[in-house]
């Protein structure tokens, strides 16, 4: 059996694991979307005292500040002696976490991109602070975010690999696994799985843009 | 004539860095009025008309609309029976032009869609704007914007109108028909605080004038008062060097 037929036997067990990437990549990219959101929202909008404040920065650095495969160690074998976590809920916890430092800052910055006379007009117009932000401000912020987040988005893709080293069995292990069990085909093996990964990048990104195109308005942000 | 006293503004006074802005400042306006607040720069007409909706909150004095207390706690409420129009317009950027004079009577007022739409159309006609009602604000001249402004201040049958320097930002060409439509509205009998180093307006539409300088009222008449027979040194002479300026 040569390694085509491998592979075309075996293709299955590269979208399974392509499948699980894919999971952990949406599990990890909501769980940054709604801590990143309310890390901004407080950050800009909460009470400005240190005891807020001081410990979202101190979260923020830390989890920009560490290699993600420390990570991945610490909230795998770190933490499974404390309480049973399996390996695909730690490269979800891990990833999460890393990626709402990353989106809270996306937030932040194109929440700031919001003209401060926005809210000043949307508070002279008697709307509250919350409907202010909801219906003036978020809704420019998402335009500036938008693209920023793509990026955001396009790197997890690749992180998702990462999660390998914990034993996740996601795509990268997949074929890894195909690669033991054939003795070789190493470079045959890592391109298929090479374009599995861009495929899903560039959909993912198309996608985006197109939700990027329909929120733009003319002449906005120029 | 007492109960049409619409804003009440009594003893005003803010200061900044220990620098008194506002130095206690007390005026009246009823029903149908147009006052022009006129000025050097610096003299805080902008920050008096900010401390009437709070925008900047004064350190001291009371604002009464329509015989209620402007407070903390019915700040909203207040703010949408004041509209305001600001120096650079701020219109919501992401919105059309008919969303913006919709918005605020949809989620402020809690008028339904219908209403709001028609009313829109309607405001946008009174300033001239109908045609443009799909448009975004960057699509827009300045003077086309701060008319939407305008409109967008209406829509919400506010009890007066609070007008900070509207034509401050506008090109010398643009300021004509922003102007217009202020006088249309003075005709009509809005009541209207007006900010303005417009002095045809101000001549024109007003019906009382306040000069203002450094945190007081200098002099306070009709516009053949301070215009043509005013009592104070100040008063001339800031008048005539606006009258060179034009």
């Amino acid at each position: 059996m040569d390694i085509y037929d491998v592979l075309l036997r075996d293709f299955p067990f590269l979208l399974k694991g392509l499948g699980v990437a894919i999971v952990l990549l949406v599990a990890l990219l909501i769980i940054g979307f709604v801590l990143g959101l309310a890390i901004c929202l407080l950050q800009l909008y909460g009470p400005k005292t240190r005891l807020v404040q001081w410990p979202l920065k101190l979260y923020e650095r830390v989890f920009r500040g560490i290699p993600i495969i420390i990570m991945l160690f610490i909230f795998y074998y770190g933490m499974s002696g404390i309480f049973e976590i399996s390996a695909f809920g730690a490269a979800v916890l891990a990833m999460g976490l890393r990626s709402a430092a990353y989106q809270s800052q996306i937030f932040r910055s194109a929440f700031q991109s919001v003209p401060s006379g926005q809210m000043m007009a949307a508070r002279a117009m008697g709307m509250s602070k919350m409907v202010a932000i909801r219906q003036i401000i978020f809704p420019q912020a998402a335009i500036h975010a938008i693209g920023p987040w793509t990026n955001e988005f396009s790197s997890e893709i690749k992180e998702t690999s990462l999660a390998y080293v914990i034993g996740v069995v996601e795509l990268t292990r997949q074929a890894h696994y195909i690669i033991t069990s054939t003795q070789g085909n190493v470079l045959t093996v890592f391109a298929v799985v090479a374009l599995l990964y861009f495929v899903l990048n560039r959909v993912g990104n198309s996608l985006l843009y197109a939700y990027e195109r329909k929120l733009a308005v003319p002449g906005f942000g120029k | 004539m007492a109960d049409d006293l619409i804003l009440d503004v009594q003893e005003v006074k803010k200061a900044y860095d220990g620098v008194e802005v506002l130095k206690g400042i007390s005026f009246g306006l009823y029903r149908g009025e147009t006052k022009v607040l006129i000025g050097p720069s610096g003299s805080g007409k902008s920050t008096l008309l900010r401390c009437i909706n709070q925008l900047t909150v004064p350190d001291a004095g009371r604002i009464y609309l329509n015989g209620k207390e402007v407070l903390d706690s019915n700040i909203d409420t207040m703010r949408a029976r004041m509209g305001f129009v600001f120096q650079d317009f701020n219109l919501f950027s992401h919105l059309t032009v008919l969303d913006n004079v919709r918005i605020c009577q949809i989620k402020v007022n809690g008028i339904n869609k219908d209403d709001a739409t028609q009313r829109a159309h309607r405001e946008l006609e009174r300033v001239g704007l109908s045609e443009r009602a799909n448009a975004y604000p960057a699509e827009l001249s300045g003077g086309q914007q701060q008319r939407v402004s305008i409109a967008r201040a209406l829509a919400m049958d506010p009890d007066v109108l609070l007008f900070d320097e509207p034509t401050s930002a506008l090109d010398p060409e643009l300021t004509g028909e922003v102007v217009r439509v202020m006088q249309q509205l003075a005709v009509e009998g809005m009541t209207m605080v007006v900010v303005t180093h417009e002095m045809s307006f101000a001549r024109q539409a007003a019906d009382e004038i306040i000069f203002m300088e450094n945190g007081h009222i200098v002099e306070q008449g009709t516009p053949a008062e301070l215009f043509d027979a005013s009592a104070s040194d100040r008063t001339r002479a800031f008048l005539n060097i606006i009258k060179e300026h034009e």
